[in-house]
């Protein structure tokens, strides 16, 4: 077993580690279809799709939020949380936008070859998430915030925006991600 | 064999039954001496003509086999609406020149019912009584000569059946179709000897069903009437029914039972052709274009015991084959429909786990234990091999392959009324009880298009449909089916399910890659223990389709260990505990699937969505959409909230079990939905948006790339980037190709498209906490609020080869 491998064996947090192949190529070998042919377990499923966010608003329509073409008006999702008891929340703010992939994998197999000889002393079975060799992002932004209300049409509502987040264009996700349990469970 | 009639023994003769509709000579069994005022309505024009007025009650009519005895009880013919007088009977009986016996007959206003079964030797317990109203008219041929020499019988046959009623009452509570009409041909029906018994043969039986109502009565005085006798209304109703059917088919019939005496019957029957629909004020739930065959092998009936010593009226099965076909699954007022399903099962003997399951049903009296003295309880094994089960939509075709199922335990059987005995609440409505049920099924696979393809992972993806692919479960509780919908007709369904040792797949490996039996690994739900209860949700059917309320539902899914591997003793996640709490929740399920799709861009037709970049696709007029509104309400108890705890890092006990309540909790504590504030004033939160979800789900080709160079786990060869195309000419039925034609573009590979939306106005956590098993709670997160979320998605789902 490499040291790596190793490392992340005894992975200290325990309940569910994870392998993300293409950040380990030394010791977590790319592995091809042929070589997956001595994998056993052929089920799983192959799901490709897009996946929009409040492309033309939400459901709230009020003071703050309303369709896209409302001037003044704020369309995207909201979240908020707060750490302390009675304090101000965090926000992620105006979340909107799509993002499309296609070929993400879901399958359960177990492994026990491969990986420049790590596989056969690994000897386990992990959910394998097969990530899309690509995922386009149309329009996805959000604002980070801090506010002293969690929602914003409460009495004495005040937030600071601290940052915009806008990503468009595609982003290269090879490998493959494989979730399996560790420790006590 | 024989029957015992207050007291004395008669000779008994058994007649066909080809779905219970071919009882052909009626009037036979109800042949009595004639007094001589009787003689003299007798008139001679064609042969003799009968009138009766019959009223005959018997107090205990007995069936011995064995020296077990079943009884009969309070068994009487007679009025239907005026129990006190005798029923008319008229018979016209003539001998035809081919030496025929021809009768024709009228029967009106008759019922024929018993109060109660019992077995000899179960006593303090009763299966409940049965009555049947009916008006009858129709003929009935017998000639001589059979289907197998010229000794035996041919049957012609043809009756109308108005104003019929068929009844099951317990404890004073009744449920019954009502307003029954039932027309059925069977012409050329012959019995022949044959060694060991008896063969019947039907060339043909056709028919036609209507049931008015199903109607429900809690008020003991009614009576097979269709009106509460002390507030004049009309009972409830759980909805009507229709049908037709044109049936084919042989019976043999013998002595002989599982053991020692008892009654032998193989039976083959084919559907030529068949329809029924369930109709709910005025709208729809139809199978059309029904077809298929079953064969009935080597069925024993017997008075016996079960497999825990209980005396009982015992089925037992040798095998049952068949296979049937639905072409149209028709719901709504427009007649769309869902698409057409298939099923070729084979239920016989077979050893799982180790254990091994036949077919059987041991009838038994008593039902639920607090229920009262009256109920039936149907002790059963079932034994399902692996099996196929296909949905077609817009003639895509997806098999769900080696569907195979086992178990054994109670059913319960009652007619109850809301009250509380005992400790154990009952509510209106057919009560249908589990008791110590142990069973499971598992699904192998996907196959596409026919049986011979590929056998193909995929089978979570029933998941979408609330269906694991596998399951295994200990069952306790009930189900009660009341009368009535939230409007009209319908149905009221009060539920307590407890399921307990359970192991569901969420992802499943196939058992069986054709080399024979091997473990099942996936993800698997282990060591679940399931407590669910609904209240008042309502079933109709309306101008769309199927519409649920749910009144209020709770659960607790407690899962000992989420098992990655194998189910028993795969690597565990921990556990995981997940609370729901519903008020006043909704779904339809309305027939057609996401139709014209704009995937991947925008615009209302093709052009437009190709500008964008989208893919046009049109998904076809079948399908299911499912339209959901999830109320999550707030907490109100420890059992009735909505929350998430997962706990790891449990304590293991000497066999090196996780110990529960000895690990780190994250808990995800009073998870609920919200409108956003309180708009009408009443001091309350209004909580009616919920979260709204709408999901079409169509079988569709659609676009699959391989991921890698060289070959894949099939060893079929392609390039990454390459489309998968289907090929039944290529070895494994697929190919590669780097630039598909158009003829391979209609050639993609089968896959479930689903088109979602899912909008919420508010999703609240009211805090997350950690919990330490000695330290206790800490608060991490002191409320979590999401507001004005509505996400779409457009998604395809392959199978995996």
């Amino acid at each position: 077993m490499t040291p790596m491998m190793r490392s992340y064996l005894k992975y200290p947090f325990g309940v569910a580690a994870v392998l993300l192949s293409t950040l380990a190529q030394a010791e977590l070998a790319h592995l091809d279809d042929e070589v997956l042919s001595g994998v056993s377990g052929q089920g799983g499923i192959y799901l490709s799709g897009d996946v929009t966010i409040n492309e033309m608003g939400g459901p709230i329509q009020n003071s703050y939020f309303g369709a896209c073409d409302e001037p003044g008006k704020k369309c995207g999702a909201r979240l908020a949380y707060r750490l302390k008891q009675d304090g101000g929340w965090f926000v992620l703010d105006d979340i909107r936008g799509s993002f499309a992939f296609e070929g993400l994998t879901l399958r359960v197999r177990h492994i026990d070859s491969g990986f420049g000889g790590d596989g056969a002393l690994f000897n386990r079975d992990v959910v394998e998430l097969g990530l899309p060799n690509v995922v386009r992002y149309q329009d996805v932004q959000f604002k980070l915030a801090a506010s002293s209300t969690a929602r914003p049409t409460d009495p004495g509502f005040q937030q600071t925006d601290l940052l915009s987040i806008e990503m468009q264009g595609d982003v290269t996700l090879e490998g493959n991600l494989l979730v399996f349990p560790t420790g006590n469970p | 064999m024989g029957v015992i009639v207050n007291g004395r023994y008669l000779r008994t003769f058994v007649l066909p039954l080809w779905g219970g509709i071919c009882v052909v000579p009626q009037a036979l069994a109800e042949l009595q001496s004639l007094e001589d005022s009787v003689m003299s309505g007798i008139s001679g024009q064609t042969g003799i003509t009968l009138e009766i007025g019959l009223n005959a009650t018997i107090d205990q009519l007995s069936y011995f086999d064995d020296g077990n005895g079943i009884h009969l009880e309070d068994f009487r013919i007679a009025s239907a609406s005026n129990p006190g007088s005798g029923a008319f009977h008229r018979v016209a009986i003539d001998i035809g020149a081919d030496a025929s016996l021809n009768l024709d007959y009228l029967v009106e206003d008759r019922r024929i019912e018993f109060g109660d079964v019992r077995l000899a030797g179960a006593p303090g317990v009763s299966m409940g009584g049965m009555f049947f109203d009916h008006t009858l008219e129709g003929f009935f041929r017998l000639s001589s000569g059979g289907s197998l020499s010229g000794a035996g019988y041919t049957f012609d046959t043809a009756y109308t059946m108005t104003g019929g009623r068929l009844g099951y009452r317990t404890n004073g509570n009744e449920v019954f179709l009502d307003d029954v009409t039932l027309s059925v041909e069977a012409l050329g029906v012959t019995m022949d000897a044959i060694p060991g018994g008896l063969l019947f043969t039907a060339p043909s039986i056709t028919g036609s069903y209507n049931v008015g109502a199903i109607r429900y009565s809690s008020n003991p005085l009614n009576h097979g009437n269709s009106v509460d006798v002390t507030t004049g209304t009309d009972l409830p109703s759980y909805g009507s029914l229709s049908g037709d059917f044109d049936l084919s088919g042989e019976t043999s019939i013998g002595g002989g039972g599982r053991s020692g005496e008892g009654i032998h019957i193989d039976s083959q029957t084919t559907i030529n052709s068949a329809n029924f629909m369930y109709v709910d004020d005025g709208n729809a739930f139809a199978l059309k274009g029904i077809t298929g065959n079953y064969r009935f092998d080597d069925l024993r009936i017997d008075v016996t015991t079960d497999w825990q010593g209980r005396e009982a009226l015992g089925l037992t099965l040798g095998a049952l084959e068949g296979g049937f076909n639905v072409e149209r699954i028709e719901l709504g007022a427009a007649g769309k429909s869902l698409g057409s399903v298939n099923m070729n099962f084979l239920f016989e003997d077979q050893v799982v786990n180790g254990v091994g399951y036949t077919n059987a049903i041991y009838l038994q009296g008593g039902g639920h234990a607090d229920a009262g003295e009256q109920g039936l309880r149907l002790a059963a094994q079932w034994s399902l091999v692996p099996s196929d089960f296909s949905y077609t939509e817009d003639g895509n075709r997806v098999i769900f392959s080696g569907l195979q199922s086992w178990g054994q335990g109670d059913l319960t059987v009652n007619v109850t009324r809301e009250e509380l005995i005992s400790g154990t609440e009952f509510f209106d409505g057919l009560r249908i009880g589990f008791e110590g049920i142990k069973g499971g099924y598992r699904i192998n696979g996907l196959r596409v298009g026919d049986e011979d393809a590929p056998l193909q992972g995929g089978t979570e993806l029933l998941l979408a449909l609330g269906f694991y692919p596998a399951y295994e479960f200990e069952l306790d509780g009930h189900i009660t089916l009341g009368a009535g919908g939230a409007t009209g007709d319908g149905i009221t369904v009060n539920s307590d399910v407890v399921i307990t040792n359970g192991n569901a797949a969420l992802i499943a490996n196939p058992y069986d890659e054709g080399a024979g039996e091997i473990v099942q690994t996936g993800l698997w739900v282990s060591d679940l223990n399931y407590d669910a209860h609904l209240r008042n949700m309502t079933i109709d059917i309306t101008p769309d389709g199927f519409a649920i309320i749910k009144g209020e539902a709770w659960s607790t899914m407690d899962i000992g260990n989420l098992r990655v591997g194998d189910k028993a003793d795969g690597e565990s996640f921990g556990r995981f505990v997940i609370q729901s709490y519903e008020t006043g929740s909704t779904m339809t399920i309305t027939p057609g699937g996401a139709g014209a799709v704009c995937a991947g861009g925008t615009g209302g037709d093709s052009a437009a969505c190709t500008a964008s970049g989208g893919l046009w696709e049109d998904r076809g007029d079948e399908g299911v959409t499912i339209a959901m509104t999830q109320i999550l309400a707030r907490a109100v108890s420890d059992t009735k909230r909505n929350a998430i705890t997962w706990e790891a890092n449990r304590t293991l006990d000497g066999a090196g079990n996780p110990l529960n309540d000895t690990g780190m909790k994250l808990v995800l504590n009073d998870i609920y939905t919200s409108d956003g504030g309180d708009f009408d004033g009443d001091g309350v939160e209004d909580n009616t948006f919920g979260i709204q979800s709408n999901i079409s789900v169509d079988v569709f080709q659609t676009r699959v790339v391989k991921r890698d160079d060289g070959a894949d786990s099939l060893g079929v060869v392609g390039a990454r980037g390459d489309e998968r195309i289907m090929d039944p000419t290529a070895a494994e039925g697929y190919r590669y190709v780097s630039s598909p034609t158009v003829a391979d573009i209609q050639n993609r590979p089968l896959g479930f498209a689903v088109q979602a939306r899912a909008q919420f106005r508010e999703l609240s956590i009211n805090n997350i906490d950690l919990v330490h098993p000695v330290g206790g709670s800490q608060t991490a997160i002191y409320g979590v609020k999401m507001q004005n979320f509505d996400i779409n998605a457009n998604l395809t789902a392959t199978p995996m080869p």
